[in-house]
Formats: structure tokens, C-alpha cells, sequence
């Protein structure tokens, strides 16, 4: 008899063998030879009966308006640092924060800090977190461990990633980069965990204003973050027409947005501040980088194809949970774009106004939805179902018209959704139930935007 | 209304009841079967103690499970249980 403890919400499930039972007798073949026929042709009429159509049951209360549960944030930082980044932690229940401010001209000397609030506790308090982390540099992005309730991820303005477990009563950092040759030397915009590729655990990928974009394996025995793979977005994937100095091609491009394929570790995008998407492999070795890079791993492009460019940087992008060649991207040229891996040129660009566009993605629940942050403070919600041209929904979610620059859905309680601004306030909206339940035909229509060919 | 007819997907195994649920032929992954083996026939044992519950001459002899996605057919017997995973056509 085998006992699992259920308590235990951070175990890993180990996979199971079966023994299909050993079973060839008269009673087995008699009672399929009787069942058999029966089945057969229940199937067949279920298949052809129109009972269900359309037919659906209500479970949950339906909500009928999209309102603002929890205002938060942290009294202590006095409205000086931004929301610069936002991540639900794997159970749904908390939103960890990280403060910072994206508009350095000089040396950071800000004291930042890693903020979390768990919004399911009763004893809530919006203008105190539970967990504070003080940093001495500004945190750029935070990222949350898809299946370690307790694990968060963290990357600052000088380079430094790390690691921290908020379930730990003294010394909450389990794991950092440091900051040597091997890690990044400029801020770091973007994290996120990802399957490796050859075993059940999880690496973290950085990318950062040196154009670096490296891969962590957490080992928490050491605290450290060992640096397994590396590379660098250089200058020679830009189309030649749109590289400023036209001669060389071996110069770093800052990277600022970084996706996975949901469907296959290997792949992944980057935006760049030059405007560039460009659709890369970890299997990938071009160009090495010029020799002035120094790091232990040979750092290479992962480039394998470059997109049509947007004419700003590009904060966010976001591979669709639904189709596996979608992906959304938003840009300080006011434009969001949705493209197909397959080809240069958007499927659809939508302009919601004159604002810049920090933060855009996908809703884990509805294939056609997907949410953008602007600079005027505005959350707008595009449902594509209903509308292509304008956003369904226009919420104002920055106070005092503060630019939004995060936008987080939770994958665990998909009617959540957390917006960050740059006053150091985090918004959780309950979304409606039209927002949150799949549509009929949904899946399709969306498989027929990814299917427009440009000439 | 359906908007095409397609060919489901009908995936079949056979489960011992007298072993509580441990499949004998299957269709589906491992890890689909043992979850579908198990928790199909703790509901069958339920449905049938309801049915004869209400009425100690009346017996279960067929269950069927609608779904969002799926209908289940569960045809019991003392022996085996025939579990069948539908896809209605969309």
C-alpha cells in the first residue's frame, strides 16, 4: 500500500507504471461480445443526436461587471518607486510585486524592495505587504515558480538575478547570480522559468540591456545560480536597412521582452530596443559574439528569424496559450501587433490610441482576449470575438492616470487579473463572466486569424 | 447546430471490478487510464447504491456522463466495466 501526504503542495508528482491485469478468459470476450453491439450503437446515435447543442450549464454565479477588489501598495516607499513588474505565484493566491523605477539616468541609488500580498487571507492589509525583501538596486521584473508556491524570482538594475523563498522564517534568499564576467552587467528586464529540456525541473531565463540572454540552473545547496547556457542578440539580426551603423553587425542589441513556447521549450522570442522581434532556439548557434564580451560560456545569436520591426521598444511580448504560432506584441510606437511565427509581417496591428504601450497579454482562458497596459493609465481589453478595431473594455487602472506598466492574468483564478503603475500601485480586478468563459467557435476563429498569408 | 460531421475518436479499454478498477485493455496513456479506471468506478459503485438504495429491487445497468468535452460511457458488470471516452462531433 502506498501513502502519498496530501498536505505537502509542493511535491512533485512522480509518474506511475501501470500493469494492465492479465486477463484473456471466456467471461472477459462473452461479456465484450454482449456489451459490445449495445455500446456501438449508442455511440453511433449519440454522435448524431442534436440533444446538447448548445445546450450549457451555469456552475458559477455569473458576474455581469469587471470591478476593482484590492488596491494595493507599499505605504513605506512612499509612491517614489514603479510597479515594474507583476507575477501570480502558482497557487493563485499571491501577487508578488516588484518595485523599481525603469527611468535611470545615472547610477541607481534607489533602496527598492520585493513586495507580496496574499489576497485570499482574510487579514489583507493593501497599504502593507506580508512579505517585504529590501534591495539595495531597483528590481526590473519578478518572476514566480510554476509549480514552488514559495519560490520567487528577481532580477535588478545592476545585473544581479536571485532567487528567494518567502515561505523561509531568516534568510529568505535561497539563490543569486552574484554579479561577475558570467552575468549580466546591465539591467535585467525580463525572467522567466523554464522547463529544461531534459529533466522535471525548471531553469531561469534572463535577458538584459547588454543583450544578453542567459540560462540559470538553481542549485539551492550552493546558493547559487550556475550560468548553463548562453547567448546574445547581436546587431547583424536587424533587417540591413534598419541598423543605424549599416557596417557592423557584431554589436549587442538591448533585449526588453521575452516569451517561451508554451508548447516547446526550445523556442522563444525576444523584443529588442531597437524595435526588433526576433524568433529564436536554444538549439541555435550564429554568429559568436565580438571578442571585447567576456564570459565563460561562448555566448552566440539564437536568431532564426527576424520579424517586421516595430518603430520603438519593445516592452512585451507574448506567445498565445491557444495556437502555437500566435504571438502578441505592444511598443512604445502605439502600436499592438499580433503575428504568426511563420511570417515577417503582423496578421493584425491594432493603434488604441496615442499612448505607449508597455505591458500586453494573453488571457489563459480566452483564446480571442488579451489585455494591454498604456501610458494614460488605461487597461484596455481587446475581445477579438466581438471587436478587432477597438478595445471592448476601457478600464482606468493607473491612479491619477499613472502609465500601467504591468499586466498580469492569473493562470489559477483566471477572473483575477493584476495591474501595476508607475505610482507603486497594484490593481486586482474580478473579471466578468463573459471575460472569462470560452466562447463557441472561439478556438476557430482564432486558428483563422493565424492563418492570413500576406503577399 | 453542428457545423461539420467528424469521425470521433472512441477510445475503449475494459476495467476489472473485482481488482477495484485495474484496467485490462486500454486506448489511452498511462497515466489517463489509471485516473479514468479508478475514479469511473468509485462513481459506478455510488450510482448504483443510489439506485438500489431508492429501490432494493431496481439495479444500476448503465451510466452516462456528459461533459463539456466528452460523454462517458460506463456499461457495468459484476466482473468488468466497459468504459468508452466519446468526443461528440462539435
Amino acid at each position: 500500500m502506498k501513502t502519498k501526504n496530501a498536505k505537502v503542495q509542493t511535491d512533485e508528482q512522480i509518474e506511475e507504471d501501470i500493469v494492465l491485469f492479465d486477463d484473456d478468459s471466456e467471461e472477459l470476450v462473452s461479456f465484450m461480445r454482449r456489451i459490445g453491439p449495445a455500446v456501438l450503437q449508442e455511440l453511433e446515435k449519440n454522435n448524431r443526436s442534436h440533444a446538447f447543442d448548445g445546450y450549457r450549464v451555469s456552475w458559477q454565479e455569473e458576474v455581469d461587471t469587471v470591478s476593482r477588489i484590492h488596491s494595493l501598495s507599499h505605504e513605506k516607499l512612499n509612491h517614489e518607486l514603479q510597479v515594474t513588474g507583476l507575477s501570480w505565484n502558482c497557487t493563485g493566491a499571491v501577487i508578488a510585486v516588484a518595485y523599481g523605477r525603469l527611468d535611470h539616468e545615472n547610477w541607481c541609488t534607489h533602496k527598492s524592495a520585493l513586495c507580496t500580498w496574499n489576497i485570499d487571507r482574510s487579514s489583507l492589509n493593501s497599504s502593507k505587504p506580508d512579505t517585504v525583501i529590501d534591495l539595495s538596486s531597483c528590481l526590473l521584473c519578478v518572476a514566480c515558480h510554476p509549480k514552488q508556491p514559495s519560490l520567487i524570482a528577481g532580477a535588478t538594475f545592476n545585473g544581479e538575478v536571485m532567487v528567494w523563498d518567502t515561505s523561509r522564517e531568516d534568510e529568505t534568499l535561497v539563490a543569486t547570480s552574484g554579479i561577475s564576467d558570467d552575468t549580466h552587467r546591465e539591467p535585467v528586464y525580463k525572467l522567466q522559468w523554464v522547463a529544461a529540456t531534459d529533466s522535471k525541473k525548471y531553469n531561469l531565463v534572463s535577458v538584459g540591456g547588454d543583450g544578453r540572454i542567459l540560462v540559470w540552473h538553481m542549485s539551492s545547496r550552493k546558493q547559487t545560480l550556475k550560468l548553463v547556457d548562453g547567448f546574445i542578440l547581436l546587431t547583424e539580426s536587424l533587417p540591413r536597412k534598419e541598423r543605424l551603423t549599416a557596417r557592423r553587425g557584431d554589436k549587442e542589441m538591448a533585449v526588453t521582452s521575452l516569451t517561451f513556447s508554451p508548447n516547446d521549450e526550445t523556442t522563444f522570442l525576444v523584443g529588442s530596443d531597437s524595435g526588433g522581434i526576433f524568433k529564436c532556439s536554444t538549439k541555435t548557434k550564429g554568429t559568436p559574439a565580438s571578442r571585447d564580451v567576456q564570459c565563460s560560456i561562448p555566448l552566440q545569436s539564437p536568431v532564426t528569424f527576424s520579424f517586421a520591426s516595430h518603430k520603438g521598444p519593445v516592452y512585451s511580448v507574448d506567445f498565445s496559450h491557444f495556437h502555437r504560432n500566435l504571438f502578441l506584441s505592444c511598443s512604445t510606437d502605439k502600436s499592438v501587433r499580433i503575428y504568426t511565427v511563420l511570417q515577417s509581417e503582423p496578421v493584425l496591428t491594432l493603434e488604441p490610441g496615442a499612448e505607449y504601450l508597455y505591458s500586453a497579454k494573453w488571457s489563459p482562458v480566452r483564446p480571442l482576449l488579451f489585455a494591454v497596459g498604456a501610458h494614460d493609465g488605461t487597461l484596455l481589453i481587446y475581445d477579438l470575438r466581438q471587436n478587432r478595431a477597438t478595445p471592448t473594455l476601457r478600464l482606468d487602472a493607473g491612479a491619477k492616470k499613472e502609465p500601467v506598466f504591468s499586466v498580469e492574468f492569473s493562470h489559477a483564478q483566471p477572473q483575477l487579473l493584476a495591474t501595476g503603475d508607475a505610482a507603486g500601485n497594484v490593481a486586482i480586478w474580478r473579471l466578468n463572466s463573459e471575460l472569462t468563459q470560452q466562447q463557441n467557435h472561439e478556438q476557430e476563429m482564432l486558428d483563422e486569424l493565424a492563418d492570413v498569408v500576406h503577399e | 447546430m453542428r457545423n461539420k460531421y467528424v469521425a470521433t475518436t472512441e477510445q475503449t479499454f475494459g476495467s476489472g471490478e473485482e481488482q477495484n478498477g485495474i484496467p485490462i485493455r486500454s486506448t489511452l496513456d498511462n497515466s489517463t487510464t489509471v485516473q479514468y479506471s479508478g475514479l469511473i468506478t468509485s462513481l459506478t459503485s455510488k450510482a448504483r447504491s443510489v439506485v438500489r438504495d431508492l429501490d432494493p429491487q431496481n439495479d444500476l445497468t448503465f451510466l452516462r456522463v456528459r461533459s463539456k468535452k466528452h460523454e462517458l460511457m460506463i456499461a457495468p458488470e459484476k466482473d468488468y466495466t466497459l468504459i468508452v471516452v466519446q468526443n461528440p462531433s462539435e
